[in-house]
């Protein structure tokens, strides 16, 4: 009799689980696969071994964990404060502010993408603004660089931790801040034991979400970094269109996978509220 | 009172153009356990959140212990505030929600396991330790809280509703047990409540608000039996409250009205006739609602008494010598 509701629940399942396994687990096992498989048909990681030998990959492997994880954590950061102002507010201006938070992701990433180019071209905004008042005597290079794409990958994903810290921060019990603060406890404690904690589902969807849509943006760092800044998803792109090298691509896909599904570990870890013993209260 | 342990002076709340609390001045003694009380809106949780520290006051000046805490923030006030909601940590354990405040006075974990535990044993908690919050029923959370309130020794402990969530047995357990503490640690303590019955049962003191003025502050008895005003009679049980000029034969002076208990009405007889409105039985006696010209009349008589039903003419009487004797009111709301 117990096992009915689970049956019936397993059979409505079963649709779903069956295009996702056929249009997405099964597709990836065979890309995965053949990334373990030499030329020559042998079992072995003698492709990754190959794509990290070559300089140029290790530079792209390396700028994308760097892109990534400074677009993540500048989000967490910038996330954090945007949510918390949002989750004081009366609930009329949140639906509000929460409107104006998503408008972005609304708006064509490639049109976004221009905005910013427009801003931080040679003849760009910042740079005739800087000219004019004497900062520069000639144009700084903005655009194709680092801190470029990393600007246009954090405004881009931005709205994306947001949303999900709002939700958990909601659910946060309404007199558990004041009630630490009456505890003793000052603002930074606050946060890291208690509305860290309370959080953490919010921050790991959001970390994932962010840190995922990182390094798989292909718009941004093509637009704002183009073949200067190269990032594994630019690097993918050449490798199939320019060069057709299928065996470089289903590395570097592989290496995307891994590194989510890594970053999606440690999220967790680091979110997971640690008791608040050990010596370390603050 | 000069040996006062916590002092409010002038001390106003204001929200954009509303004023929560309007100029009080109150005090608290060292050891003395002072009730709040009135209706809702009337001020009584804003003025407890300014001595918390949560809230800061407009205008005035708060003291604790002779220093003047007004703009020291709560977590450097060592007072200590039970929650209505309760507001335990709901990511922590039963032991990590005690041990909070003492970590965070960087004791040594003997000490604060040592502690901890004692104060769960004083509430009848031993042995929950390592349970969650939400594995508690609503009264042991409630003891939680009151735990984890008292653990970090506070000078002064605030009580917001503490027991309006509890079911009517459990209300009495807990005001034992509050009451029970208070005179163990001889701390002195702000009950905030809108239930007389709870602030007549525990408080030394009463301080009756309304529109964030202090309407009466007296002894238990002296608010219950000599209320001083309409709304403070009204507060305690007086539900029948007439002006004094509408009463042929009221003596006139000071005494702008005079209040009534249901059980201060004679029915049966007297000089006044009314029709009853409804009637409702309580076992030892029978509750009336009278239409008269007075107005509604709220009456009881015992029910061995003879009957009246919904209808009937009814004679009876709002005898001066059982009434209490009422002065007005000030204005509401001004300034």
């Amino acid at each position: 009799m117990i096992a009915a509701p689970r049956l019936r629940g397993l059979l409505l399942m079963a649709p779903a689980g069956a295009f996702v396994a056929l249009a997405f687990l099964l597709p990836l096992a065979i890309l995965l696969s053949g990334s373990f498989q030499a030329e020559d048909g042998q079992l072995g990681v003698q492709r990754y071994v190959q794509f990290f030998a070559d300089p140029l990959n290790r530079e792209v492997f390396l700028r994308t964990l760097r892109i990534g994880f400074l677009v993540t954590l500048a989000s967490v950061i910038l996330g954090y404060v945007a949510a918390l102002a949002i989750v004081d507010l009366d609930p009329g201006s949140r639906g509000r502010v929460i409107g104006l938070v998503t408008l972005p992701i609304m708006i064509s990433p490639v049109a976004r993408t221009y905005a910013w180019i427009v801003l931080l071209g040679r003849t760009g905004l910042v740079n005739s603004v800087a000219h004019e008042f004497g900062f520069t005597d000639a144009p700084l290079r903005l655009l194709y660089t680092e801190p470029a794409v990393f600007l246009g990958l954090l405004q881009l994903l931005l709205p994306l931790i947001i949303l999900p810290l709002v939700s958990a921060l909601e659910n946060v019990p309404r007199d558990a801040v004041p009630a630490a603060r009456m505890l003793g406890a000052g603002w930074w404690t606050i946060f890291v034991r208690i509305l860290l904690p309370l959080s953490r589902e919010g921050l790991g969807v959001g970390g994932v979400l962010v840190f995922t849509g990182a390094i798989t943006a292909y718009i941004t760092p093509a637009m704002l970094g183009g073949a200067k800044v190269l990032m594994l998803e630019t690097l993918l792109y050449q490798r199939v269109n320019v060069t057709d090298d299928i065996a470089t691509a289903t590395v570097i896909t592989a290496l995307l996978v891994a590194m989510s599904v890594v970053a999606k570990a440690l999220l967790n870890r680091i979110a997971r509220g640690r008791p608040l013993g050990r010596g370390r209260a603050r | 009172m000069s040996d006062a342990f916590l002092e409010l002076h002038g001390v106003t709340l204001r929200y954009g153009r509303s004023i929560a609390v309007d100029a009080l001045d109150l005090s608290v003694g060292a050891g003395e356990l002072v009730a709040l009380l009135g209706p809702s809106g009337c001020g009584k949780t804003t003025t407890m959140r300014a001595v918390a520290g949560l809230l800061k006051p407009t205008s005035g000046q708060i003291r604790i212990g002779g220093q003047d805490v007004t703009r020291v923030p709560p977590n450097k006030r060592d007072v200590g505030l039970m929650f209505q909601s309760y507001a335990l940590f709901p990511h922590l354990s039963v032991f990590e929600n005690v041990a909070f405040g003492l970590r965070l006075r960087r004791l040594g974990e003997a000490e604060i396991a040592e502690r901890a535990a004692a104060a769960l044993a004083s509430v009848g908690l031993a042995g929950t330790e390592g349970r969650l919050p939400r594995e508690l029923s609503g009264g042991q959370q409630q003891r939680v809280a009151l735990a984890r309130a008292l653990v970090v020794r506070p000078r002064l402990l605030l009580l917001d509703e503490p027991l309006s969530n509890l079911d009517a047995r459990l209300r009495l357990e807990m005001r034992t047990e509050i009451a029970r503490l208070q005179r163990e640690l001889g701390l002195p303590m702000i009950y905030v409540t809108h239930d007389q019955v709870e602030a007549l049962a525990l408080a030394h003191r009463i301080i009756v608000m309304r529109g964030g003025r202090i309407e009466q502050d007296g002894a238990p008895a002296e608010i219950y039996e000599r209320p001083r005003n309409a709304f403070v009679a009204r507060f305690v049980g007086f539900e029948t409250i007439l002006p004094a000029t509408s009463l042929p034969g009221a003596p006139r002076g000071a005494t702008a009205a005079f209040g009534w208990r249901p059980h201060h009405v004679q029915v049966g007889a007297g000089p006044y006739e009314g029709r009853v409105l409804g009637a409702s039985y309580l076992g030892e006696a029978v509750e009336y609602l009278i239409e008269s010209d007075f107005g509604p009349i709220k009456a009881e008589a015992p029910a061995d008494l003879p009957r009246h039903g919904p209808g009937d003419p009814v004679r009876f009487d709002l005898p001066l010598s059982r009434a209490v004797a009422l002065e007005a009111e000030p204005a509401p709301g001004g300034a």
